[in-house]
């Protein structure tokens, strides 16, 4: 059982599957961001978690940050740092959500949209970013696999 | 024999490792690069440092940044006063019952936002919902009232007032306080 799905998630389709949806999404989500970086600044603001004086810089620059590495891992340029960067991110968001989430702060997560009536449900989006980290994880140690010196 | 692969390998890892950071930087400051390029040509740039400490209402009320349109009013210094001066007021002090105990202004009940459902039930009861509530917090900057006033405002509270300018202000302006647990 284990080795049978050991087996599907090594697949090289199937690491393909997930590098077009981990890049995909990350592509998809800096797109509003990128476009209204004041809205996505306000947002990183309600989080409570930066200093004010470093949120513009990171709302300007992150999306970016994003994008780019969504690019990479799709296309396979920098597949193994792009995919160790996504996951990393995709980390400092489950913690940014559940600190706010336990300081009893009801915010947009500014995930997929700056809008600020595109609020969704914290559970969700929790087991949604975990998800992705397994996805972002596999990508990165199967292409670590093609870049490490021979066993 | 062996001695010499453990060491191949362990170069190996280290040149792995090394080029994994490379490449990472590399990604960052070209993502970078193109952000500061492109948040400067389009029309929606923003400014590298934005003013995230408070927005000014009319009449020079310092408001939080995430003080919205339809939040309950916020009042300066001199409406809080006459405020406390009016019998149908009830303060609300939103900092944690440490803060409150420390000082807080005469009369004030404490119901910390942060700890709102251990502490509601027992200040429901002397908190009518046909008293204006003015709720504060430490100054301009927090924001644990506004939050607080919102929650109020499900619970069916209708007369809600914030005094942004908080504690600071009250102790700068040498107005009565209380000290302890008695409000």
């Amino acid at each position: 059982m284990w080795k049978g799905f050991k087996k599907i998630i090594n697949n090289r389709y199937t690491i393909l599957v997930f590098r077009l949806i981990l890049g995909g999404i990350f592509i998809y989500a800096s797109l509003d961001k990128i476009a209204y970086p004041e809205q996505f600044a306000k947002i990183v603001y309600n989080y409570k978690i930066l200093p004010h004086s470093l949120i513009n810089i990171f709302a300007i620059i992150l999306p970016w940050i994003e994008l780019l590495c969504g690019i990479f891992v799709i296309i396979g340029i920098f597949v193994e740092s792009s995919s160790a960067i996504l996951s990393m991110f995709l980390v400092v968001f489950i913690i940014a959500l559940s600190v706010n989430f336990l300081r009893g702060l009801d915010i947009n997560c500014g995930c997929f949209s700056t809008d600020p009536k595109g609020k969704e449900e914290g559970a969700i989006l929790l087991i949604r970013d975990f998800i992705l980290v397994a996805i972002g994880l596999q990508i990165f140690v199967n292409s670590l696999k093609k870049i490490a010196p021979d066993k | 024999m062996i001695n010499m692969k453990e060491k191949n390998n362990s170069k190996g890892r280290t040149s792995v490792f090394v080029k994994l950071i490379l490449n990472g930087v590399v990604t960052v400051v070209f993502a970078s690069i193109l952000a500061l390029s492109y948040n400067s040509f389009s029309g929606r740039g923003i400014s590298l440092k934005g003013n995230w400490s408070g927005k000014t209402l009319s009449d020079s009320l310092i408001v939080p940044y995430s003080y919205q349109e339809g939040d309950p009013q916020a009042i300066s210094i001199s409406e809080a006063m006459m405020e406390f001066q009016a019998p149908h007021t009830i303060f609300l002090d939103a900092r944690s019952d440490f803060d409150y105990k420390q000082g807080h202004i005469k009369g004030a009940l404490n119901l910390p936002f942060e700890e709102f459902d251990g502490f509601y039930p027992e200040v429901a009861s002397k908190l009518p919902k046909d008293k204006t509530i003015i709720a504060y917090c430490d100054g301009t900057e927090c924001e644990l009232s506004l939050f607080l006033t919102r929650i109020l405002r499900e619970e069916g509270y209708q007369d809600l007032k914030i005094f942004f300018g908080g504690w600071a202000e009250w102790v700068e302006a040498d107005l009565p306080i209380g000290k302890g647990e008695e409000p």
